[in-house]
C-alpha cells in the first residue's frame, strides 16, 4: 500500500457506508474492488474488511433506524432466525460445495430479480391485503411513519413461509461466499413479502450485522482482518451510515429503489465476476 | 417495558457499541499515524513484531499503548455491538411480555454465539 493510501480507503468507506445504508447492504460490492484494484491490497485482508464494513454500516444506520420506526424488530428477528442458520449451514457446506459455480448461478438470481424491480419502479407503496393468520399470529404487521409523504403508512408481510425460505438462502449464500447477502434480503421482504421499500432496506440494514458477525469469528482467527485497512475503512463507513440513515428519513420509496436497483445490478455482475475468476 | 421505550433502548446500545469502536478504531488510527502501525505510545519498541492480523496477547499489548492494539479493542468493540443488539432484544421483548418473540430471539442468540464460538 502507498503512502496517503489510508485517506483514500477512508473516502471511499464513507460512499459506501452511505449508499450501504440507503439499500440496506453491507457495502462490500464497492469496498472489495475498490480495495484489490484501486489500492492492490489482498484480497483475504480486503473481503476481512469487508465483513467490518457490514457490521459498520448495520450498526451505524440501525441506531437510527430503530429509533425512527423505520425497522421492523419483529419482522428483522423471525428472519433472523432463517438467516443466521442458514448461515451456520453455508459455513459447512463450503467445505464440500463448489463455489465458482454457484457465484454465477448466484449472479443470474441476482440480474433477473432487477428486471423484476425494473418493473416496480413506479410503485410508491405496495398493495395493502388483510393479514393472514399466519402474519397475524407472527405479528408481522405494522406502520411506519413516512416524512416524504407526511403521513403513516401501514403495512403487513405476505408470504410468509416463502419470504421465511428465501432469508435461509440469504443466509446460506453468506455462509458459503460471503456476499450478496444484503441483497437477497432485501429482495425477501420487498419482492415475496411485500414490505414497503423503506421497510425492507432499514429492516435488511438492522439483519445484516447479525449476519456478519456470525461469521466474522472465522475471518478473525484466519488472520483476515488487518486493522491498516479495517480501521480506515470501519470509520469511513460508520461516519457514512450515520448520514446515510438521516437521509432515507427524507426520500421517497420509489428512490430508495432507484438507489437499489444499481447496487443489484453491480453486485450480480461482481458475483458472475467472482465465479468466472476475475479475482473480485 | 412499552414498545417506545423497547425501541430506545435497543436504539441506544447500537449508538453507544458504533461510539466506542469509532473512538477506540479512531485513537489507535491516529496513534499509528504518529509512531506507525507496529510502534508504541510508550516509546518503546514491541518485544516482538506481531503481525498486525495477530488478535492474541491484546491485554499485554494494550498495557503498553500500541496504536495496533487500540484499533484491535476497538474492532471487537464493533463485532460484539451486532451481538449485545441481539442480548438486549430477549430482555426487551421479555420485558414486553411477548413470549413468542423472547423464544425466537433467544434462538437467534444460541445459533449465533455458536457459529462465533464453534465455527473456526
Amino acid at each position: 500500500m502507498t503512502p496517503g493510501a489510508e485517506l483514500g480507503i477512508f473516502a471511499v468507506s464513507i460512499a459506501a457506508g452511505l449508499i450501504g445504508a440507503l439499500a440496506g447492504v453491507g457495502g462490500g460490492i464497492l469496498v472489495i474492488p475498490v480495495l484489490t484494484f484501486g489500492f492492490g491490497v489482498d484480497i483475504r485482508l480486503a473481503v476481512g474488511a469487508s465483513i467490518v464494513s457490514v457490521i459498520a454500516t448495520s450498526s451505524g444506520a440501525a441506531a437510527a433506524y430503530v429509533r425512527d420506526r423505520m425497522t421492523d424488530m419483529r419482522v428483522g428477528m423471525f428472519l433472523e432466525l432463517a438467516t443466521t442458520t442458514g448461515a451456520v449451514c453455508g459455513a459447512l457446506l463450503a467445505a464440500v460445495v463448489a463455489p465458482a459455480f454457484l457465484y454465477v448461478l448466484l449472479g443470474l438470481v441476482l440480474l433477473s430479480s432487477a428486471a423484476m424491480q425494473v418493473t416496480r419502479l413506479g410503485e410508491e407503496t405496495p398493495p395493502t391485503d388483510p393479514p393472514s393468520a399466519l402474519t397475524s399470529r407472527l405479528r408481522l404487521e405494522s406502520s411506519y411513519p413516512d416524512r416524504k409523504l407526511g403521513r403513516e403508512v401501514p403495512y403487513s408481510a405476505r408470504r410468509v413461509p416463502l419470504g421465511f425460505a428465501l432469508m435461509w438462502i440469504a443466509g446460506v449464500v453468506s455462509g458459503l461466499l460471503g456476499i450478496g447477502s444484503g441483497v437477497l434480503k432485501v429482495l425477501a421482504m420487498d419482492g415475496a413479502m411485500r414490505l414497503p421499500m423503506k421497510v425492507s432496506s432499514a429492516t435488511s440494514n438492522f439483519m445484516i450485522g447479525v449476519t456478519a458477525a456470525a461469521s466474522a469469528g472465522i475471518y478473525l482467527s484466519r488472520g483476515d482482518v488487518d486493522p491498516r485497512i479495517a480501521a480506515p475503512v470501519a470509520l469511513g463507513v460508520l461516519a457514512g451510515a450515520v448520514v446515510g440513515a438521516r437521509l432515507l428519513q427524507h426520500i421517497s420509496n420509489r428512490a430508495v429503489r432507484m438507489i437499489f436497483l444499481p447496487v443489484l445490478v453491480v453486485v450480480g455482475l461482481e458475483t458472475i465476476g467472482r465465479g468466472l475468476g476475475f479475482g473480485l | 417495558m412499552n414498545p417506545e421505550r423497547f425501541r430506545t433502548m435497543v436504539s441506544l446500545v447500537l449508538a453507544v457499541g458504533v461510539a466506542i469502536s469509532a473512538a477506540l478504531i479512531g485513537a489507535g488510527f491516529l496513534a499509528a499515524l504518529a509512531v506507525g502501525w507496529q510502534g508504541s505510545l510508550l516509546g518503546s519498541a514491541p518485544a516482538a513484531m506481531a503481525a498486525t492480523t495477530d488478535f492474541s496477547n491484546l491485554p499485554a499489548r494494550l498495557a503498553s499503548l500500541e496504536p495496533l492494539a487500540i484499533s484491535q479493542l476497538g474492532l471487537f468493540a464493533l463485532l460484539a455491538t451486532p451481538v449485545t443488539r441481539v442480548a438486549a432484544s430477549v430482555v426487551g421483548f421479555a420485558l414486553e411480555g411477548d413470549r413468542l418473540y423472547t423464544a425466537i430471539t433467544l434462538a437467534v442468540l444460541a445459533v449465533l454465539l455458536a457459529s462465533i464460538f464453534l465455527l473456526r
